[in-house]
Order: C-alpha cells, then structure tokens, then sequence
C-alpha cells in the first residue's frame, strides 16, 4: 500500500498535512506519536470513515480514495479501530461472523475460526457471551479476531494496547507478532508502547500534529536522540 | 352476588380473545421492536404505517377486488400478507428520503444520535398520513368483510360446568399468522447472514462499515422490515375492526408500551410485550368502562417497570 501526499481535515483543522508512508506486502509498519497527532485518523482515512482532501491511497495499485467505504474491507483491509468497537449486542462467535462478512472471509472460514481460536482460545470458551459483556482485554481480543476472520491482506491495528494491563498487553503483542510472522499478514499497527511496537516492526513512523516528521528502521529510530527523549523517556536531562 | 359460572366464564372468554388480540398486537410491537428497539430510530408514523397495511388490505380485496378472486375467507388474509412487501417499498423509500438524514452513520456519535430529528420528522410524516389519508381514503369507517369475523369456534372446558369459550375466527386465525410471521422474523434476524449484519450496522454502525457491510442499505432494509411488520399486523386487523386515518393513533401507543415492556432490543421481548398489553387490554374490559382501557395497560406499564426497569425479558449488554 502506497500512500502519497494525503491530506485531511476536519472542518478547518488540517488533521493530516502530505503524509507519505508505504508498507510493503507482507512487512509490518508501525506508527507513533502524541495524542491527536492524527494516527486514527491516518487509518479512518484508509478504511474510508473519513474523506481524504487530497494526496492518493494506493492498494495493490487501485485507488481507494473514490471507493465507497463499504467496498474497502472486500478488497482486504481489516481495521481494528481505537477503543475495540466491538458489537456489544452480538455473541462473541457472531462478531467474527461479521469479520468474515467479505467474500474472502467466507471462504476461509472454518481455518480462520481455528487459528483465531488457538491465537485466543478464551474466545471460544465465551463464543455465546455477548461481546458487551467481555472485559476490555477480551473485547480486544474480539476485535483483532474479527479482523482476522476477513482474511486480510492488511490488517491495521489501533491502539491495541489502549487500557490494557501490562500482562495483556504483552500476551496481544506477542499474539500480533505472531500473525505477521506465521500467517504472513501484512501488519499496519498505532502504538503508544513505542519501544515494544517498535521492536518488531520492519519499519517505523513518527507522526507530530499531522506530519511525518521522521522514517526508518527499528535501529534507526531507537538511535535517534529525539525519539529516545520524546517516546522512550531515555536520554540526556 | 355475581354468578360464579358467570365470572369464569367471562375470566375464560377474556383469556381467549387476549391470547388471540395479544399475539396480533405482539407482531405490530416486533415491526415497531425492529425499528425503535434495534436499530434505535425513534418512529411516531409507525402507527400510520399500521394504518396504511389496514388501507392496502382494504384497496387489494373490497374496492380493487384484486385478491377477491381468493374468497371471503382466505382473501383478507393473503391482502394482510401482501401488505407486508408493499409497506417494505413504503418503509424503504421513507427512510432513504427522509430518515436516512437523521439516523445511522450520519448521526453516529452525535450528542442525541439523531433521536430529536427523528421524532420531527417523524412525527410530520405522522400527521401528512393521517390527513392525506383522510383525503385520499375519506373519514367514514371501513373493514373488510370475512364471514370469519362474526363466527366463532365454541370451547367447552368440562361438561359439568355451562361454560363455553369463544374463539372469533378471524381473529384466531390472524393470531396464528402473526405467530408464524413473528417467528420468521425472528429466524432471519437470529440466524442469517443478512439478520446479523442487520443487527450488527445497528449495533455499531462504523464498526459495521468496517466489516464491508453496506450501512446505510442495512439500515434501510431494516427500516423496511420493521414497517412491513407492522402493515402486515394492521393488515390482520382489518379482519376484524372498522377503522379511519386515524386509527394509528390508538395502536402506537399500544406499540410503544410494548416495546418497552418487553424489553428494548429484543425481537422475542417485544412480542411478549405486545402480548401482555393485549391481556390487559381485554381484562380491564371486564371492570372498566371503554374509555379507561388505555389507562390500564399504562398503570400496568408503570408497574412493571418498576420492578423491571430493562423490560420484561431486556437483557444489558453492557458490562455492569
Ligand atoms: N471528528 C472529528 N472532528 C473534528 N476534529 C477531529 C475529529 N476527529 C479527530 N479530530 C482532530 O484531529 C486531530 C487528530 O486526531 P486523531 O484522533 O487522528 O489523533 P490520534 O493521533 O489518533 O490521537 P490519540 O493518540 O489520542 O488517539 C486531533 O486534533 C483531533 O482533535
Ligand atoms: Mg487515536
């Protein structure tokens, strides 16, 4: 996916201004900066809940930004938005139902179910548990499952760590790396645990009131004096 | 002293036409539970939606006599099914123009999610039917004639007793429809593909789009569902009532109450509900004069809320 001088704003408020980032197939991305620097609204824009003013999203060489919202998760984008926003109303099994809402969800079903259930095996001890009812780890896990069930081919990731204790924290990064790393998917993910998100990313961005300010590799990155004072809280007084 | 035989023979006769009335007004409740229950819309034309379903059984069997050819005893029914496509255009059409403009993702996340536009709107829609149909329908009572609706199928409990039950045959019949029709509904919401994508736009609208759910066509079809329920429930009525324009007016609150009692966002829930107001309804008719009827079902209403303030079969789906 190639995203080339994007611009948006809300109103008046130019929420992001030229931003450029690609992810390769099969790499895993990560974004990070402070809060409202625009990352949610880098993947609203992606998924299309959010109009693009200029600048042009490339996926797998078609253009998304005339694509009616609804069309994007057919062609293989799965987000997985900030807060969970899981269907509080539907049985855990229902919610990946609708995950696998796509054509290419259908089809891999039954394999998906599996793997979604050995990634995270609770999901399947609640499976009949309304998902309004799950802690937030677990309506997390919901939330990543769900957008595993589509058979991604970019799967994007924001804040999943939001409100979570560390322990879980871990346990969701560990089951993230593992479906880049087994299954192959394509990983876009928002991150305010930096180092961690980071740490197993192919490639990372800094993203400061609307503008990449900053690309490179995961030792890049963790070099670079700014990054280590503003992010990683290391660094000379 | 009141004669006992007397008594239980009215208890008996009350049952019976609550049983038969409450199913009837439990699928009106459901079409209104889809729309106001579920996908959250506040509606004050489903009573004119009602109304319509009574008129288009009125129009396809007596005046146009295009289902005339079925005969006075299925005729009425298969007019009362037919109104649920026709009211499924009606509904559609009314939530793309209108609706569609203060409900969904377009008010998702909002202060009042819409709910002060539609009760607007709505309610405008309310009166323009009322009144256009009163010009285009006139204001003197119509019904549909089925021999079915002054006939009855006589009970008799126990051959000790001079006790006999009746069970009026249009309105048994109606009542079996609008079993079966409920529990379809029911069916396509539970357990396909398109019921839960129905319930998931409505649930979480932006989540939904994210699924690849097209949200505001979802949206619509369910509007259009729970409007077809509806005109199909007023459908059956007309089988046995004479009715004008403003009929709907009586049945909104009955739906509303019903709604609400049995619990918002269950199909079943309201059912149950509708239901309940229907045996209300038909057991104050043995101690109350006419015009307190409405009065009892809301001191019932109130009661029950009391006790259960998510309804009588609500479930939360929020963590408490
Ligand atoms: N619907 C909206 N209307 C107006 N302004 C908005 C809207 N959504 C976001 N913004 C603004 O756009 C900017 C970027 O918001 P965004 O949610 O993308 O930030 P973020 O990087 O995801 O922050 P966080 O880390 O807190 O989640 C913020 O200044 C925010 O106030
Ligand atoms: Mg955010």
């Amino acid at each position: 996916m190639e995203i080339q001088g994007l611009t948006v704003a809300y109103g008046g408020l130019v929420a992001l201004r030229d931003v450029s980032i690609t992810v390769g197939e099969g790499q895993f991305v990560t974004v990070v900066g402070p809060n409202g620097a625009g990352k949610s609204t880098l993947f609203k824009t992606i998924s299309g809940s959010v109009p693009a003013r200029g600048g042009d999203i490339r996926f797998f060489g078609e253009s998304l930004l005339t694509m009616p919202v609804a069309r994007r998760a057919h062609l293989g984008i799965a987000h997985v938005p900030e807060g969970r926003q899981v269907f509080k109303s539907l049985t855990v099994r229902e919610n990946l139902e609708m995950g696998a809402y796509t054509e290419a969800g259908r089809k891999n079903w039954e394999a998906s179910l599996k793997r979604i259930h050995m990634l995270f095996p609770i999901l399947e001890e609640r499976a009949l548990q309304l998902a309004g009812t799950l802690s937030g780890g677990e309506q997390q896990m919901v939330a990543i499952g769900r957008g595993l069930a589509s058979a991604p081919r970019l799967l994007m990731l924001d804040e999943p760590s939001m409100g979570l204790a560390p322990a879980i924290t871990d346990l969701i990064f560990e089951r993230i790396s593992q479906i880049h790393r087994e299954d192959g998917v394509t990983i876009l993910l928002v991150e305010q645990r930096v180092a961690e998100a980071l740490e197993l990313s192919d490639h990372g961005y800094v993203l400061e009131t609307g503008s990449v300010v900053m690309d490179g590799s995961y030792r890049t990155l963790m070099q670079d004096d700014r990054v280590r004072r503003a992010y990683l809280g290391i660094g000379e007084e | 002293m009141i004669d006992t035989t007397v008594l239980i023979e009215n208890v008996l006769n009350a049952l019976a036409a609550g049983i038969t009335i409450g199913c009837i007004y439990g699928l009106m409740c459901v079409g209104l539970g889809l729309i106001f229950g579920i996908m959250k819309v506040v509606n004050f034309a489903q009573g004119e939606l009602l109304m319509l379903g009574m008129y288009v059984v009125v129009y396809l069997f007596s005046v146009w006599g295009l289902l005339a050819f079925l005969g006075p005893y299925y005729g009425p029914f298969v007019a009362a099914l037919a109104a649920g496509p026709v009211l499924f255009v009606g509904g559609s059409l009314l939530h793309k123009f209108l609706i569609s403009r203060v409900s969904g993702l377009r008010t998702s996340g909002s202060l009042d999610e819409g709910h002060f536009g539609q009760l607007i709107i709505t309610l405008g829609v309310s009166l323009i039917l009322q009144n256009g149909g009163l010009i285009v329908f006139g204001s003197t009572p119509v019904g549909v004639r089925t021999p079915l609706s002054s006939r009855a199928w006589e009970f008799i409990p126990s051959e000790a007793w001079d006790v006999s039950v009746f069970f009026n045959k249009a309105r048994t019949i109606s009542a079996g429809v609008a079993i079966v029709v409920a529990i379809l509904l029911y069916v396509l919401l539970e357990y396909t593909r398109l019921g839960k994508s129905l319930r998931a736009a409505a649930d979480n609208p932006t989540a939904a789009s994210y699924m690849g759910i097209d949200v505001e066509k979802a949206h619509r079809t369910a509007f259009g569902i729970g409007a077809g329920i509806t005109a199909i429930a007023g459908g059956l009525i007309a089988t046995y009532l004479s009715f004008t324009p403003f009929v709907g007016v009586d049945f909104v609150i009955i739906m509303y109450s019903g709604v609400v009692l049995g619990g918002m966002g269950s199909i079943m829930g309201a059912f149950w509900g509708g239901l309940t107001v229907g045996f209300v309804q038909q057991f104050s008719a043995l101690v109350l004069p006419p015009q307190l009827q409405n009065a009892a079902i809301f001191v019932v209403f109130l009661m029950i809320l009391l006790l259960r303030p998510q309804g009588l079969f609500g479930r939360s789906a929020e963590r408490a």
